[in-house]
């Protein structure tokens, strides 16, 4: 299997041979590269421990990679922080709920437009814009964040990182703890969001089955190193079953 | 000792009034620790050079009458001095965003602790000095009030009011109340944390400085002055609760109170005492602090 792909161009993020680690000398990801192309869904997949998380992180400057790089739109974005990633256009929906509790929900929503806060017009648009693609949030507007229920909360981490309308953005394991039935509804919403503003999007999932139907293109890793990738086309649900196994025995 | 309420109602003006010169301090620390997850040991030695600044502005430039124009250039100084030592000192020791070695960071503040006062004892001497102050002692009713200690109490409870209106007004101030409860959530909405780490250091020990300043004339000012006020600060910390703003002013005041009350009424040499008194009170009834845990600079 290789990784062309039947319309590709050039990458809007691109990851190559990087080597990431929270300690010296252990590398949680060992030379991983992969691409994400514009206007798609790209997923990754892989058991616990594999270094999806990991690769999130490396990507928003939270962790830095003493090997490989990392080019998004062309330029270097490895050894930048956070913050000048967040400026390129990058955003990062973390798997837990990212709020400030203590702020109001509008307050929330207003440090989500940090980056451009001297524009008043652009602020009110996207808080519109936030309240209208989720109104239970508009409901609560002045409720503290702290207070929201547990999907509320998600909609409100979500919500934030949408209002610098990012052109990328990183979602870690949207599903996870969440009731069954709420499962496609996150998924739908989380896919909405990201077309209204034309984000492409990187998402890791360890909800395999349902991650892989929204997905264009799939790589899976284990143990920080790259297993397989290819089109959904080649993710058929017989593979699917099989590396659902994969991932559960490790 | 005889009461009267004539005295009792001094005796709380004085308590109310030292004790928000206390709770700056208390403020500080607080502040300094929600942003940058650290205990600034240091923080007397800003207070300490804050007095000397105004002992200097005040002696050889401004004389005593312009004492409120040296106020704000003494604060500014050592903020500046403040968000100069930060990313020499602090920062170094957070390394990478995410592996954040606090307890090394606490250290070097005991380190820039000793160096302060021994680099204030090389340049000043041992000497206790005083700029002085030629405000008039003021009457509140028939009560009357050291000049110094009021103006130092009206502009103590005016710092406070700034930096209140600071973080609650100001964008500024809403970043630095988000990244008390999440550095993580202050990083993915593009806030450069690490200026910020350095923005509230200098403001953290500037409110330090301005309690030097403004206590200059009322105590005197050498190498060490900051290290009662600094143990009262910390005193307030265990009263109202580590990151807590109300903690801190309700501590000082309450600080304030039973010292002053304490003194007046039962002995005065065991001023100190009663605070401290007060602190195991507080850390049997209420481990955490009155305010403790459940507000963070709100």
């Amino acid at each position: 299997m290789n990784g062309d792909e039947p319309d590709g161009g050039e990458p809007i993020l691109a990851v190559d041979d990087i080597h990431v680690g929270y300690q010296h000398g252990i590398d949680i990801l060992q030379g991983l590269s992969l691409a994400v192309r514009s206007d798609r869904l790209t997923l990754v997949i892989g058991p616990n421990g594999a270094g999806k998380s990991t690769l999130l992180k490396s990507v928003f400057g939270l962790l830095q990679p003493h090997r490989g790089t990392i080019r998004f739109g062309g330029e270097r974005i490895d050894g930048l922080q956070p913050y000048a990633i967040k400026r390129c256009g990058i955003a990062y929906v973390t798997q837990e709920i990212n709020i400030f509790p203590q702020l109001s929900v509008a307050e929330n929503l207003q440090m989500g437009g940090w980056l451009f806060r001297r524009d008043k017009g652009r602020l009110g648009r996207r808080m519109d814009w936030a309240y209208t693609t989720f109104p239970a949030l508009a409901e609560r507007r002045r409720a503290r964040a702290g207070e929201l229920s547990g999907g509320q909360g998600r909609m409100l981490s979500l919500a934030r990182e949408m209002m610098t309308e990012p052109s990328l953005i990183l979602v870690d394991e949207p599903t996870a703890g969440l009731a069954p039935n709420l499962v496609a509804q996150t998924y739908e919403l989380l896919l909405a969001a990201c077309a209204s503003v034309g984000a492409s999007i990187l998402l890791v999932d360890q909800n395999i089955e349902d991650a892989v139907q929204h997905a264009d293109y799939i790589y899976m890793v284990n143990l920080g190193r790259l297993k397989a990738e290819g089109p959904r086309t080649e993710f058929g649900p017989a593979r699917v079953a099989e590396l659902v196994q994969e991932c559960l025995l490790g | 000792m005889i009461f009267t309420w004539q005295l009792f109602a001094q005796t709380v003006i004085a308590g109310v009034s030292i004790g928000v010169l206390y709770a700056l301090m208390a403020l500080g620390i607080t502040f300094i620790y929600s942003i940058v997850r650290m205990i600034n040991w240091a923080m007397g030695e800003f207070y300490m050079i804050g007095s000397y600044l105004q002992y200097l502005l005040v002696v050889y430039l401004f004389g005593p009458g312009l004492w409120y124009v040296a106020l704000p250039l003494s604060a500014l100084a050592v903020f500046l001095i403040g968000t100069v030592i930060e990313p020499i000192l602090i920062k170094p020791m957070f390394g990478a965003a995410i592996e954040r070695k606090d307890d090394y960071a606490t250290v070097v503040t005991i380190a820039l602790l000793l160096l302060l006062r021994n680099l204030a004892t090389g340049l000043a001497g041992p000497y206790q000095r005083t700029p002085g102050s030629n405000l008039p002692t003021i009457m509140l009713g028939p009560l009357p009030q050291s000049g110094a200690r009021f103006a130092a109490f009206v502009c103590g409870l005016a710092a406070i009011a700034l930096f209140y209106l600071l973080l609650k007004k100001t964008w500024f101030g809403m970043a630095l109340r988000a990244a008390a409860q999440s550095r993580l959530g202050v990083q993915t909405a593009g806030v450069d944390v690490l200026r910020l780490d350095q923005a509230a250091f200098g403001i953290g020990v500037a409110l330090a400085g301005i309690a030097g300043a403004l206590l200059a004339p009322v105590f005197f000012v050498f190498p060490t002055d900051g290290i009662v006020t600094t143990v009262k600060g910390f005193e307030i910390i265990v009263i109202g609760g580590l990151g807590s703003i109300p903690g801190a002013l309700v501590g000082g005041i309450l600080l304030g109170l039973v010292e002053s009350l304490g003194a007046a009424f039962i002995s005065s040499p065991y001023q100190n005492v009663y605070g401290f008194l007060l602190v195991l009170l507080i850390l049997v009834i209420r481990p955490s602090g009155l305010f403790g845990e459940r507000a963070r600079l709100a």
